[in-house]
């Protein structure tokens, strides 16, 4: 009975309501969370692994040195290497082709490269329209590299002094 | 036998013979040692320390390569006193060895590498400055990075103990120790290329496999080599569907752990722009494509209307070509009713009796006490066979030879006796009647005008004084016009002295097509085919301009109108383009399954390594399928092994036949025509690197003063295209060919 009583005053007191009006209330005052995505954008962790990217020493010389430790250590198997000698008798890669569809992000490769060529950006946000588009060759990457060096140099500054 | 002692080694009780090294019984027992300098074939030289073990009773830990067991010795491998020791010299090792394993070759099959992961620290203490060598080119064979080499000498020691000559040694001492070549030519052996395999480090690598692929992403596949008659055992490393690299693989009883150079690089021929992709047939003097099956119907159509009767079809083939393809051509061309069939291409005398077997086996060759070489730089034309012999004079046989030209073999020849071809008989039946004599036999009728001179009578004695002789027969012998006389006497004189023989005068797969008796009974030999009115031929693998030894005439008489060549050929050839009605492509080396048989009789049975070229297909399906199309009964096969089955099971007979020795006309001046071993087949000829080393781009028309004068040349002429060598080294009445270039000669 006495239960009854109380769930009536209760309801009819209105005390969800105003439960819920007091958080709309505090809101109200605050800070917004919401991110306007794509214009905003939340912070990344240094260590965000995104789409892939190869790297250039600051001479412009391509850091690759066609290892393959890269290709040997992906669980995927999403990368294909071919190599040779250049002409100046360096190690270097003819074919660099990373499988979109299969890259499951897990920074493995950028673990293993002993040159720092390999490296994931903070880009998460991309897209290809045909099929064939989801194998970005050496070119393609070397491109993603060259445009967001400083972000990329930035990250590895950041996060070096927890290595 | 020797005794038997018990040891120690880990606690685990193990046997060993007194005096053996501890590390040989530890790895016999598979009980793991860290070594760097240490080689099972090789001499021990205890310089990289790694092996450092403890022996209980012995205040320091002693190398176990090195230290000899005794019995009741307790020996610790990994104990805290070894670790600490072998840790040590690791971190020395690490010293100045580069950390360029992502670009080297040797990374991931690396011994330094493999033991640094179980026994190097994490980080260096080392912060002085790192020792950097600079590199001497070495040839066309071996890359060398010599700023990894950790000193363990296993090359040096490889080119002084089992090449026989020593190219590279160590100059310097301390921190300017270098191993290097001695001479700036680089590398010469012949067997060179076990330097890579020996070196345990990324300091000697494959100069053609450079930067290619890596070692993970091979695969290994177990083959035979088929360029000489040993068939060494070999892997062949493949990745996408290409044969990367050929390395050695252990055969105690054939190669040991050794192969030749020829046999590790051939296989760059292979991917020669020079292959035959597809299917091509003439018509009305254009080279057309082809599908296969308007190639197969253009020649059966062709060998139907060309051969109406058995006797105008003739076979001949490579003697490289495999067992199975071998035996299914023979039976092929006796299914057509002839009789024209032959792989003895490059003699001038295919006679059909069989003169001179081989009866000694290649262990047994390390145990003779004196060779008798006739006709043959054995070195180059069979380097395993050598190596062999090389073995038996460490151990203190002597060898003589019987030559047109002194070769530089790898070991001291006892007696060296120069003969032009035309005079090889008399030389011959002069060591076999100054045996004779010697134990006072009666002389056939034939060697009572003999005379007989002081290096006769040097030669039969060192043959009847040794205990375990052999005579071997080489190549050169091919081009004599009087071959089988020639082989008749060298197994008389083996009879005579109670040796064992060696005929390495028929090189490749010939025991293969002996097997299978892939020449005539009744019908007409290679020269008889190349010659006759015959209207219809197969060419297996065969490139007349260079197999053929009288190649303008072949290559004549196969442009005839009224002849209709097929051939089978894996790789072009514009002479081939010349005559030949219609090409079919076949599957070159590593590309098909197929049989060895080797000096030893062994058949040594493979399978494709890769799939073939193109469209290329392996040439037992290719005559499989001619036969069907032509209703030849008895090629049911499916599978090649199904068809090396029915070829082993063939025993031929052969006939025994006295060959009468007579003092035949012979010209005044003989040419002896010998290819260098990188020309010797049609893969070899493709690989480049090969071609640019100094054994390869050798060329020359060797000569006497004498000769030279009565053939007027002089230095530096060209004797049918070849460049000509005033020297004494040659016999008189002799041109010595040796060369990689077609034959441009009508006779030789």
């Amino acid at each position: 009975m006495i239960k009854k009583i109380k769930k009536i005053i209760k309801d009819f007191g209105l005390s969800e309501i105003r439960a819920g009006m007091k958080i709309t209330g505090k809101q109200l005052t605050n800070d917004k969370i919401t991110v306007q995505f794509p214009e905003e954008r939340t912070p990344i962790s240094p260590r965000f692994r995104g789409l892939l990217a190869l790297r250039r020493y600051p001479n412009g010389e391509e850091r690759c040195i066609a290892c393959k430790l890269c290709e040997a250590v992906c669980p995927a198997n999403a990368i294909t290497i071919e190599s040779e000698m250049r002409d100046d008798g360096t190690r270097r890669t003819t074919q660099y082709d990373i499988d979109l569809f299969k890259c499951i992000y897990c920074g493995f490769c950028e673990e293993a490269c002993p040159v720092d060529a390999i490296v994931g950006t903070h880009i998460f946000d991309y897209a290809f329209e045909t099929r064939e588009g989801s194998i970005i060759d050496k070119e393609g990457l070397m491109e993603i590299g060259d445009k967001h060096e400083k972000a990329i140099s930035k990250a590895r500054q950041e996060d070096s002094k927890y290595r | 036998m020797m005794v038997d002692i018990e040891i120690e080694i880990d606690g685990k009780v193990v046997h060993g013979y007194p005096g053996e090294s501890l590390i040989s019984i530890a790895d016999r027992q598979g009980i793991d040692i860290p070594r760097f300098c240490y080689h099972k074939k090789l001499s021990v030289a205890a310089n990289c320390r790694m092996c450092l073990v403890d022996i209980e009773g012995n205040p320091t830990p002693q190398p176990a390569c090195s230290t000899l067991s005794s019995a009741g010795m307790k020996v610790h491998t990994n104990n805290e006193k070894a670790k600490t020791a072998q840790k040590a010299v690791m971190e020395f090792l690490l010293i100045n060895h580069p950390l360029d394993c992502p670009i080297c070759d040797q990374g991931g099959e690396c011994e330094l590498q493999d033991v640094a992961m179980e026994y190097g620290s994490d980080i260096s203490r080392f912060t002085e400055g790192k020792r950097i060598v600079d590199d001497k080119g070495i040839g066309a064979l071996i890359q060398t990075d010599m700023t990894r080499c950790i000193h363990c000498t296993r090359c040096v020691r490889f080119g002084a103990e089992v090449a026989g000559i020593v190219e590279m040694g160590a100059t310097g001492r301390g921190e300017d120790l270098k191993i290097e070549p001695f001479l700036s030519e680089g590398i010469q052996s012949e067997l060179s290329g076990n330097m890579i395999d020996v070196c345990p480090v990324g300091a000697l690598t494959s100069k053609p496999f450079r930067y290619e692929v890596r070692s993970w992403q091979m695969n290994s596949i177990q083959t035979i080599a088929r360029h000489d008659l040993v068939g060494s055992n070999i892997f062949t490393q493949t990745h996408k569907n290409k044969v990367k690299r050929v390395v050695a693989r252990d055969n105690e009883s054939i190669n040991e752990t050794w192969i030749s150079d020829r046999d590790r690089f051939s296989y760059q021929g292979l991917n020669s722009e020079n292959r035959v992709l597809i299917p091509k047939i003439k018509v009305k003097g254009e080279w057309k494509d082809a599908s296969w099956s308007d190639a197969l119907d253009f020649a059966t159509n062709g060998i139907k209307k060309n051969a109406k009767e058995g006797s105008q079809f003739g076979t001949l083939a490579s003697k490289n070509a495999t067992l199975e393809e071998l035996f299914l051509l023979q039976k092929f061309t006796r299914g057509l009713g002839s009789d024209n069939l032959d792989y003895r291409l490059d003699t001038s005398n295919p006679f059909n009796a069989k003169v001179l077997e081989s009866n000694i086996s290649l262990t047994e060759l390390e145990t003779i006490d004196h060779a008798l070489i006739v006709n043959s730089y054995l070195r180059l034309e069979q380097p395993m066979i050598n190596h062999r012999i090389r073995k038996a004079t460490l151990n203190g046989a002597s060898v003589s030879t019987i030559n047109a030209k002194a070769f530089n073999f790898n070991y001291r020849i006892s007696q060296s006796v120069l003969t032009s071809p035309q005079n090889t008989v008399a030389t011959l039946s002069g060591v076999l009647k100054a045996l004779l004599d010697k134990s006072s036999q009666t002389l056939p009728g034939y060697l009572n005008s003999v005379t007989i001179d002081q290096t006769h009578i040097d030669i039969a004695n060192a043959l009847s004084n040794a205990k375990h002789p052999v005579v071997v027969l080489g190549e050169h012998v091919n081009g004599n016009k009087c071959s089988d006389q020639v082989a008749q006497l060298v197994a008389n004189i083996a009879k005579a002295s109670e040796a064992k023989t060696l005929n390495a005068s028929l090189t490749g797969n010939a025991h293969s097509a002996e097997r299978v008796n892939f020449k005539p009974d009744n019908g007409k030999n290679a020269l008889q085919i190349l010659s006759s009115d015959l209207t219809a031929f197969i060419l297996f693998d065969i490139y007349p301009n260079f197999d053929c030894i009288e190649s303008k005439n072949a290559i004549e008489h196969l442009s005839r109108d009224d002849a209709f060549v097929v051939v089978m050929n894996s790789f072009d050839d514009e002479s081939v383009l010349s005559f030949a009605n219609v090409i079919l492509p076949i599957a070159s080396f590593y590309e098909t399954s197929g049989t060895h048989i080797n000096v030893d009789n062994i058949a040594q049975s493979y399978s494709a390594s890769v799939k073939s070229a193109g469209e290329s297909k392996p040439g037992w399906k290719v005559i499989k399928v001619l036969a069907d199309l032509l209703n030849l009964e008895g090629f049911d096969f499916t599978d090649s092994s199904q068809i090396a089955d029915e070829a082993l099971s063939l025993s031929p007979s052969f006939s025994e036949i006295e060959v009468p020795i007579s003092n035949s006309e012979m010209p005044n001046v003989a040419t002896v025509w010998q290819y260098t071993p990188y020309a010797s087949d049609v893969v070899v000829r493709h690989a480049s690197s090969l071609q640019q080393t100094r054994i390869g781009q050798m060329s020359e028309a060797s000569v006497c003063k004498a000769t030279a004068k009565l053939l007027k040349l002089s230095e530096g002429d060209l004797y049918n295209g070849i460049p000509v060598n005033i020297n004494e080294s040659v016999a008189e009445g002799c041109v010595f060919v040796h060369t990689h270039l077609p034959r441009q000669l009508g006779v030789i």
